[in-house]
Order: structure tokens, then sequence, then C-alpha cells
């Protein structure tokens, strides 16, 4: 059976695309196989960021219309051989997606692959109702400061009200926390919330702490996951995630501000 | 005749019970004077109802109900699980036994006059008319429950932007960080209770505090009720 998981927020500009991204690929090289489907409807970010833009022809509202098979749209990793990418579509709405034939979709793809990771769209309108409706397990994806923490929160009600899972009775989706764009020094600072402070806000497991970092906007330019690049605090951090998702108990990493070294401090870095 | 002129209706209303544990009715009215002392405006003209199910052997109505009234005490009625007989005997002498919608328990209402005293017993039936709606799990932003005719009980947390409504009172397993409304269709003795109050907003019987209020306790384990229609927090522990 395939886990099919959601990577939502409620807010956007949060790290859902590139946390989707690292995730998919860092779960593909472990050996699984893998399809990230682009639930943003309008917006069409999780190729650009897997470096496949080029590439799309069909999407997956053609799918969903009957105007294109799955085995057309579907758009292979040129990196990992058991990774591949449903994209959405640029032209049409966010309505064109209805839950039967989504329901259709994750079916067929769950004959094929052992995780279907859907990137959500921001908001808790029809496009993230959709992303979620499915799943099994969530990453909520979620910034330390309080607006973000809020929406987690309402995107949480939801998983637990309006999911299938919630309206078949069946046992509810399994949570995770990541919290992403997280800087100590800021923490440190008063300036950003704690990973204890959501913890306590939110009460669920945490999954993983993703550093802010430069490293994630060099590889969304390059069209490389950032957990590609192995030197990097946020491609280690999303490493992290990865083992725990496979069942691993990893220790957290870049929880605390580094301390400068004694150059820096020398010379006011 | 138009039947507007009057109108039955049934509500629930709280009272206090006095609960006897013997007959002997001057050791009674010494402790009840000793407790009325303490507190006079307290128990000025008080509507009691008397819980006779604790006294072994023959019981004398009339001189209970004139002792009570003679304490200034309003007298309401008998109550308690006795024989039906019992019960008869009571109407026949013109008194009215009321009964209770729940086996009164004697943990709740006021410990240190039960404390006290191991003859007589006063304490206030609060919550007795209504039953609890239990909910497990975090009430998240953006949702609502509400206990209709009932209390609340939340084994969890209320998050910031959501909202918990009871009839009765409201008991938080958790932080209380949106909305509570305890009282909501008009019940001054309902509580909030909480472990962590943070909330956005309290209000018991249409009284209401907002967060700068809650200073005083804020995070900490309180509840919240009425004094003289004013809200009023104390600390849980
Ligand atoms: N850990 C991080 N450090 C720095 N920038 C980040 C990090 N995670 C995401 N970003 C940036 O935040 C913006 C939004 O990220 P994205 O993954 O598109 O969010 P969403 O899909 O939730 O809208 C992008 O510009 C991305 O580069
Ligand atoms: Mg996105």
């Amino acid at each position: 059976m395939a886990r099919i998981i959601v990577v939502t927020s409620g807010k956007g500009g949060v790290g859902k695309t590139t946390s989707s991204a690292a995730i998919g690929i860092g779960l593909a090289l472990k050996g699984h196989k893998v399809v990230l489907i682009d639930f943003d409807i309008g917006l069409r970010n999780l190729d650009l960021i897997m470096g496949c833009e080029r590439r799309v022809v069909y999407d997956f509202v053609n799918v969903i219309k009957g105007e294109a098979t799955l085995n057309q749209a579907l758009i292979k990793d040129k990196r990992v051989s058991t990774l591949s990418i449903l994209p959405a579509s640029q032209t049409r709405d966010k309505d064109a997606l209805d839950k039967e034939s989504v329901g259709k979709v994750l079916t067929e793809l769950g004959e094929t692959y052992d995780y279907i990771i859907c990137d959500s769209p921001a908001g808790i309108e029809a496009g993230a109702m959709m992303a979620l409706y499915y799943a099994d397990e969530a990453i909520v994806t979620t910034n330390p400061e309080v607006s973000s923490v809020r929406d987690s929160d309402r995107i949480l009600g939801m998983l637990a009200s309006r999911s299938r899972r919630a309206e078949l009775n069946l046992e509810p989706i399994k949570e995770h926390l990541l919290l992403t764009r997280y800087s100590p020094k800021r923490v440190t600072e008063g300036e950003m919330l704690s990973v204890e402070d959501v913890e306590d806000i939110l009460s669920i497991p945490l999954l993983g702490v993703i550093p802010e970092s430069q490293a994630v906007l060099k590889a969304s330019n390059a069209g490389e996951p950032v957990i590609l690049d192995k030197e990097s605090d946020a491609g280690q951090a999303y490493q992290d995630v990865v083992n725990r998702l496979l069942g691993d108990s990893v220790d957290f990493r870049f929880l605390v501000a580094e301390k400068k070294g004694i150059f820096s401090r020398m010379f006011g870095g | 005749m138009a039947n507007s002129s009057i109108e039955f209706k049934c509500t629930s209303f709280s009272l206090s019970v006095l609960h006897l544990k013997t007959s002997v009715l001057a050791d009674v009215r010494a402790i009840l004077t000793k407790k009325i002392a303490q507190a006079p405006d307290l128990f000025n003209l008080v509507p009691v109802v008397v819980n006779i199910e604790e006294i072994a052997g023959e019981v004398d109505y009339l001189a209970i109900k004139e002792l009570i009234q003679a304490l200034n005490f309003t007298f309401v009625g008998f109550t308690g699980a006795i024989e039906k007989e019992q019960k008869l005997l009571i109407r026949k002498l013109g008194f009215s036994f009321v009964n209770s919608a729940k086996k009164s328990s004697t943990s709740t209402g006021n410990s240190e006059v039960s404390k006290a005293q191991s003859a007589v017993k006063v304490f206030p039936e609060k919550t007795a008319l209504y039953s609890d709606k239990v909910h497990r799990g975090q009430i998240r932003s953006g949702q609502q429950v509400y206990a209709q005719g009932q209390n609340l009980v939340v084994i969890g947390s209320v998050s910031a932007g959501a909202e918990v409504i009871a009839d009765g009172n409201i008991h938080v397993y958790g932080a209380l960080r949106g909305r509570a409304i305890a009282g909501a269709k008009g019940h001054q003795q309902a509580q909030i209770y909480c472990q962590n109050l943070e909330a956005e907003l309290v209000s018991i019987n249409g009284n209401y505090w907002l967060s700068e209020s809650m200073e005083q306790h804020w995070a900490s384990p309180v509840y919240i009720h009425l004094n003289d229609n004013e809200l009023t927090s104390s600390k849980l522990i």
C-alpha cells in the first residue's frame, strides 16, 4: 500500500514545495518508488524546483479530464530512476480538480509507487482540501512565527474533520510537524518562536527543523532540490527528515545559533 | 379566553442542599448557627433543599422546616433517596419532595464547610443539573464546540482562534488560548476551569474578559467565576 503524504500549511511561502521536492527525492534515493504531485494548479512551481519545467507536456489536469494518460503526463526524474513528477497545469484554474477523479488517479498511482507526495497549495479553500483529502499522513510545514502557526493549527483542524479518513471514521491522518526557515539567532533575540513554543501550541510530533539557509535559494534556482547539496545545513536537515520518515530516530540538529569563530569575533562579523 | 396569559416551561435551577446526618436537631441548630455567624451574607434567605437520606430512624419534617426557616433560610422542600412511603408522608404533610436530576456527589462544592462537620453538610449543587459533553483532543483554530444544555469537558487544549461554548461549565484539561463562553443561555453559577489561561476571551453569563483583563493569572491554572456579577479568577493550585 502506498503511503499518501500531503505537504500542507495553510499559509503560503513557508516552504511546502521546497520540502516536497527535498523529501521526495530523498525517499527515492533510498530506493523507494516515489511520485510527487503538484496540487498548486495555476502556479506550477514544483517542476521548477525539480528542474524539469522544460519537459512538461501534459499535466495533472489533462489526466483528470481524460486528455492524457498518467504515463504520458508523468515525468521521470533524470537523477533518480525511481522518482516521477506529476506537474500542475499553468493554464487551468483551481477548481479543475474533483474528488472522484483525483481519487482514481491516486489509486492508479498506488499500484506502482510506495510514496505519493502531494504538494498542497496555500489557503484553506478547495485546492488545499483536495490535496489533503486522501492523505494517510500530513507534513504540516510551519515557520516559527505566530501567523504561520495559527494557519497550521487551522489546517490540523481540517485534517481531523474534512479528510477522507475523518469522513469515514478511519484511523486519523498521521500528523508531522516540520519547522522550516528556523533561525536560532532570531529565536534568541526574541523575534521568532522557538521549537518548544511551536510544539506547545500545535502539540503534534516534530518531524524536523530546517534552518533558514542560503542554500535553499541556490538550489531552487539551479533546479536541484537542496537535499542533494550534502554540505549544506538545510540539505542535511532534510536528510534527517527522510530518515525519520523511514523510522530511524535521529537527533535534531541546527537548533542553536552557531558560535562565532575567533576571527569574526575579532573583526565583528 | 386566550391562553397566552400563562405558560408552563421547564427551567433548571441551582439550589443549595443541606445534608442532614442526625435527627438531633439541637445539634444541627448549633452547627448551623456557627456556620452562619462566619458568613451571614452568604446564607441569608438562601433557598435550601434538605436531604434526609442519611438520617437513621424517625424524621420530624415539621421541626426541620421550622428550624431552617428560623435560621433565615428559605425552605424549599426535601430530597434524597428514600422509601416511597416516606415520600408520600412528606407530600401528605404539605411539603414538596424535590427530585434531583443526578445523584449528588459529596466531593464537589464547599469542602471547607463539609469538612468541618460530620453531622451537617451544606454545599451548592452547582452542576447537578447538567451532564457532561466530553471532547477528546485539541480544538483547533476555526473550530467551534458547543455543549448545549451541558457542561463541556475538553481533554486537550483550545487553540487561539477556536471557540468553546457551554450552557453549563467549561473544563479545559490543557491550555485555553481561544474563546470560552460558559453559562451561554444565562447561568450565574457557571464556571470556567483550565490548566493554563491564555484566552482571547472568557465569558460567563454574558460578562466577559478580553486577554488584557487576565493579567493576574495569565499562563497559570485557574478557574473563573462570577462574584456579585463580576468576573473573578482564582488559582486552581
Ligand atoms: N529553509 C529555507 N531557507 C531559506 N529560504 C527558504 C527556506 N525554505 C523555503 N525558502 C524560500 O521560501 C520561499 C517559499 O518557498 P516554497 O517552498 O515555494 O513555499 P510554499 O510552497 O509553501 O509556498 C522560496 O523563495 C524559498 O526559496
Ligand atoms: Mg508551493
